[in-house]
């Protein structure tokens, strides 16, 4: 049933870009036939691969980066009260801040190059996963404490067995919302410094009037951004089986 | 553990003080803020005994039984498990407590190895013994099992046998059956005695209802409320096992409990 349904908003959705194209709603705007050839010759060419593993170099770098400081910086500022009153203000001013914003001062500091795009793709996410880890040591239920604590259990056994298993949903959570905002930092950074992976071929096709190698690699990045985030929601419901 | 047992199978020499006394709250006090929970409190349990305290709403029994445990500090007086002071938590006692605090991304096996795992246990010493006190409270078969796929009461059985895997000398119960319902718990009760006189565990439970306390216990301390004080001590003489025999049918069981109602009727 939800199989049939989800397959009929596929068609559902082909149909109507299909329209648009034969319309056409705007000037050489590409048809999904004509937009997966492009995408067959990109890849063939090997532009699209060349470009993928650029863009997905920077977004493991920023993103790998993210998780590896955003996670331990919020169990910290969960553990150690006063500290997490004191950086929360400023993880919400970063998340209400437009982050694109900070392209042209990452631009300033670290150059044009393949890190300024993990700077920014750092940006994006960091701040979500950190607030999540944060947000997942305040979920602990205090009378899971106070029974490791009646066994006896040291510091490092309260954090390990009691807190790290408790906030790991909302870590998780925090993780796998990160990277979708690590693949928008990752294309607006691209876009905005222009010389590199899959945001300078949208670029460049766009500039060409390529419309349709453009909607393809368009399309190409939300098919990696839908397959990351799958794969992270397949490890979230194999680690978090007990919730079902 | 067998010195342990010897321990605790010593003859029960009750209201006088001797050095087997499993269990010694010396004129405790404790506040928090300006409330004064406990004031002055001073009760003793015989190693191997089975005492209840119970009483009306903030009458402290629940700070009593945190005392014990080590959980919570007396701003005076002192308490001796062993004949030595408490001053954190201890190995000698375990909790079981009223909502179960199972952790709930561990099996029913995982979580009765709990306690184990945090002393450091080797992982086939902990599966063993988990395994057999899983089979003691008669969840043998429900090892795989999520807490959020057991009843209640079976959750409870969880949370026992958790506290029994780590061979407390103490077994401290928090209203353990305060979220069961009725049938179930005194099938759970029933267990409960059962276990307690194969194992010989020095019990302190605390409870609301007062058929339990008296169903249960070898004597009941009730505490008045707010400062928080022993208010009588009753002794408890239906014969054991209680759990093979109808006591709850005996008209001396219903003497008791009313008669436990009319100390507490005057205490709400």
């Amino acid at each position: 049933m939800i199989l049939t349904l989800r397959l009929g908003s596929v068609v559902a959705f082909l149909l109507v870009w299909e329209w648009a194209a034969r319309v056409p709603v705007s000037f050489n705007f590409p048809s999904p036939l004509a937009t997966l050839l492009a995408l067959i010759a990109l890849v063939r060419s090997g532009a699209l691969p060349a470009a993928t593993v650029t863009s997905l170099g920077s977004l493991l770098l920023g993103f790998g980066a993210a998780v590896i400081v955003g996670v331990p910086l919020g169990l910290l500022m969960g553990t150690v009260p006063p500290l997490g009153r004191l950086t929360r203000v400023y993880l919400d001013l970063l998340i209400a801040l437009p982050t694109a914003a900070l392209v042209p001062l990452v631009i300033l500091s670290v150059g044009i190059n393949v890190v300024s795009s993990a700077v920014i793709v750092f940006a994006f996410s960091a701040p979500f996963v950190t607030m999540n880890a944060y947000g997942g040591v305040r979920e602990v239920r205090p009378r899971l404490v106070e029974m490791a604590r009646a066994f006896d259990a040291t510091w490092g056994q309260l954090f390990a067995r009691i807190v790290l298993p408790s906030a790991l949903p909302m870590i998780l959570a925090g993780i796998r919302y990160g990277l979708s905002r690590a693949f928008v930092g990752l294309v607006v950074a691209e876009l905005l410094l222009s010389p590199f992976g899959l945001g300078r071929l949208i670029m460049a096709s766009r500039s060409m009037f390529e419309h349709d190698r453009m909607f393809a690699t368009v399309l190409w990045t939300l098919l990696l951004a839908a397959a990351a985030l799958a794969l992270l929601g397949r490890l979230e419901t194999r680690w978090l089986r007990w919730r079902t | 553990m067998a010195d342990v047992m010897t321990a605790e199978l010593a003859p029960i020499d009750r209201g006088v003080p001797s050095p087997s006394v499993g269990i010694a709250v010396e004129s405790v006090s404790k506040a928090f803020g300006t409330v004064t929970a406990l004031a002055d409190v001073t009760v003793r349990v015989a190693a191997g005994e089975f005492v209840t305290l119970i009483g009306p709403s903030g009458c402290g029994k629940t700070t009593l039984l945190k005392i014990i445990a080590g959980l919570v500090l007396p701003d005076g007086g002192r308490v001796l498990v062993d004949g030595r002071p408490v001053t954190g938590p201890r190995r000698e006692c375990s909790l079981v407590f009223q909502d179960f605090a199972l952790l709930p991304w561990a099996t029913v096996q995982r979580n009765v190895e709990f306690g184990l795992l945090l002393r450091g246990a080797r992982a086939g010493e902990r599966a063993a013994i988990a395994r057999r006190y899983v089979t003691k409270v008669g969840l043998a078969g429900f090892e795989d099992a999520y807490p959020a796929q057991l009843s209640g009461g079976m959750q409870q059985r969880v949370g026992l046998a958790r506290a029994l895997a780590v061979d407390p000398r103490v077994l401290l119960m928090d209203e353990p059956f305060a979220s069961i319902d009725e049938q179930t718990r005194r099938l759970f009760q029933d267990d409960l005695l059962a276990l307690w006189s194969e194992e010989r565990k020095t019990v302190v439970f605390v409870t609301h209802s007062m058929e339990e306390a008296i169903y249960l216990s070898d004597r009941v301390v009730v505490l008045s409320p707010r400062p928080g004080r022993v208010h009588r001590v009753l002794d408890v003489p239906l014969p054991r096992p209680r759990e093979a025999t109808d006591v709850r049918a005996t008209v001396e069981f219903t003497r008791l409990v009313d008669n436990l109602w009319k100390i507490l009727r005057k205490l709400q």
